[in-house]
């Protein structure tokens, strides 16, 4: 794993897709924690004012997120009908096991 | 030329400096605002988990006292609550916590509040109530409930309505004024830092939303607010300038004027910045008094357990956390303690876990198994229209029998230390509350070794950025199994060698510890 200069904010990326059958995908890549979870929030907010169906995040790229982003997660998973997580990396995967979470947040790898 | 160039620049400077201290007075009066409204959770949440809890106990008495005694005394929430019902055809409370009320002396006055008071949810105020010690009284009456049961609570405004702020207060620079309503009358003030009413000279006003009524806040500075830096300016200006003017006059040395006025820019930059760092921090201090009003201030004293709780702000930016903490006697051997975490921060997480954790509260005095209180608390979070979860762990400690009845929603198990072994609790974590659709909790029960340590925590503790949460998990017990230190000092060990300079969360840490 990366050393992380810990006094810079996290850097993320973001990228959003939605299908004409209802199905959004959203790629999530870098560190997602408490100092730039908005910009994932505003993204998703896009995309749920949509109403898709089903929104997939893509997290293969996504190297750590904390309670933030879950908080993310699962604003989201109140307001669609299914969200699932692509292949999560071993840390962020941890985090929503630790949370009791692997029922509403599923996981595909 | 250079005399009025002079006199110009110190005229302008003392308007910018007038403007600058209504601005900042502007500000320190929403600052206030804040600060004020932010407490009145503390006074809502306690009586509106009491009528839940009336409520759904049919008006017990005996629940009502057991849960309203820890918030009722000299230096806590109220001087004197009671349980009211509304039905009996003579009008007067059933049970009554500290002083007894005042209003129960004024029948007439008791009827027409009560009959006016709305189900709406939120606090309705009696107005001012005595003379010889005049009180102001709260009462609360759940949203979409009967009006059947009322709690109320009373306060005595301070001696003379006068209360000056603490020296080390944030807001000790100002002198203010607090109004009931919208009001401005002398008759009207609940409490204010000054001999003589009105307050006169440059102030500002803001209105307080208070439950079901409002408070008018009026403030004024004691001296200048930008410091006297500010207040000196225009002499400053002025003796400056004339000495500008003459080497002017003398030299007509452009260049060295403008060197002047560059140093100058630079001197009046540094001293901006201080005044900013000086905010900054009279902010951040803001923030953790607010966040120590809404966590419990002593804990139970129980023969056989050692007790003690730290909370570590996080280290940078001004925000209130959403962490929280509870250890109550549950009788005369068993202890429930409780930690969480509201998603999110600011004040709003600050003044959602205040609400979460007095309705907590309200579950363990009717039913203290964990897997009920976190259902319930479930229940309660999902049917409002809120937007947010928490994780809590939730553990009922029978002393004697050495046992703990354990539930987690969404929340780190805690440490078990044994001598030289540690090991998380074994058990089964369900969804945080808040999360839709989840009102099942797994209890698990564990035997608790004889002297053994038990330390409830939130992610402060173990989560640092670009790390798997297990690395965390593991530095905690490794760093928990090679100290042999008496409680207080463990945790304290335990916050400064885990919670990393950088850390941007905060952290609670309750630590529980056998005596045999």
């Amino acid at each position: 794993m990366a050393e992380l200069d810990s006094e810079r904010p996290a850097e993320v990326a973001i990228d959003t897709r939605l299908d004409p059958a209802g199905s959004a995908l959203v790629t999530v890549s870098g560190d997602l924690d408490i100092s730039n979870a908005g910009t994932l929030e505003q993204a998703v907010a896009s995309i749920t004012a949509e109403r898709p169906e089903r929104v997939v995040f893509d997290l293969s790229g996504l190297r750590f997120m904390d309670s933030a982003g879950i908080a993310v997660l699962l604003d989201c998973a109140g307001k669609v009908n299914t969200v699932r997580l692509r292949d999560p990396s071993p840390a962020v995967r941890r985090v929503v096991e630790l949370t009791g979470l692997t029922d509403v947040l599923s996981i595909e790898s | 030329m250079g005399l009025v160039v002079t006199a110009a620049l110190a005229l302008t400077s003392l308007a910018v400096y007038n403007r600058n201290e209504r601005r900042l007075l502007n500000l320190r009066v929403r600052e206030l605002n804040l600060v004020l409204a932010a407490t009145v959770p503390s006074i809502e949440t306690p009586l509106a988990s009491a009528a839940e809890l009336a409520h759904a106990t049919d008006g017990s008495p005996q629940k009502f006292r057991a849960f309203m005694v820890p918030y009722v005394g000299h230096g806590r929430q109220f001087a004197s609550v009671s349980l009211w019902p509304l039905t009996t055809p003579r009008l007067a409370p059933t049970a009554v916590v500290g002083a007894a009320p005042i209003l129960a002396s004024m029948p007439d006055k008791a009827r027409q509040f009560f009959a006016h008071t709305k189900p709406s949810g939120s606090l309705n105020l009696t107005g001012i109530l005595g003379t010889a010690r005049p009180s102001l009284g709260f009462e609360f009456s759940s949203a979409g409930r009967k009006p059947g049961l009322a709690v109320y609570a009373e306060n005595p405004l301070p001696t003379n309505r006068r209360s000056a702020l603490e020296g080390n207060n944030a807001f000790s620079d100002l002198n203010y004024a607090l109004y009931l309503g919208h009001s401005r009358r002398s008759a009207d003030v609940l409490v204010t830092s000054v001999k003589r009413l009105p307050i006169t000279g440059r102030q500002a006003s803001d209105v307080v939303p208070f439950g079901a009524g409002a408070f008018t806040l009026v403030v004024a500075p004691k001296g200048s607010l930008g410091g006297t830096f500010f207040k000196d300016l225009p002499w400053i200006i002025a003796v400056l300038g004339v000495l500008v003017a003459l080497a002017a006059a003398l030299m007509t040395d452009r260049l060295a004027r403008r060197r002047q006025g560059a140093e100058q820019l630079a001197g009046i930059l540094d001293r901006v910045a201080a005044e900013n760092r000086q905010l900054y921090t009279e902010q951040r201090s803001i923030s953790q008094t607010l966040q120590h009003a809404l966590l419990p201030d002593t804990l139970p004293v129980f023969t056989g357990l050692r007790m003690n709780v730290l909370y570590v702000p996080a280290a940078s930016g001004v925000d209130i956390g959403g962490d929280w903490y509870d250890v109550v006697a549950v009788d005369d051997r068993r202890v429930l303690m409780v930690i969480g975490d509201v998603s999110g921060h600011g004040l709003r997480a600050a003044t959602t876990m205040a609400l979460v954790r007095h309705a907590a509260l309200a579950y363990v005095a009717q039913d203290p198994r964990p897997a009920s209180v976190l259902a319930k608390l479930s229940d309660f979070v999902n049917s409002g229209s809120h937007d947010y979860f928490a994780t809590v762990l939730c553990a009922l400690i029978d002393v004697d029998a050495h046992r703990l009845t354990i539930t987690s929603a969404g929340h780190m198990a805690p440490l078990l230390l044994d001598g030289e072994h540690a090991e998380f609790v074994a058990l089964h974590v369900d969804a945080p509350v808040g999360v839709a659709g989840n009102s099942h909790y797994h209890e698990a029960t564990v035997s608790v070794p004889p002297n053994a340590t038990l330390v409830a925590f939130t992610d402060g503790l173990v989560e640092r950025r670009g790390e798997v949460l297990d690395v965390g998990l593991a530095r905690l017990r490794d760093m928990a199994t090679r100290q042999q230190l008496p409680l207080d000092d463990l945790l304290v060990k335990l916050a400064r060698e885990l919670a990393s300079d950088d850390h941007n969360d905060d952290t609670a840490i309750v630590g529980i510890q056998w005596q045999n």
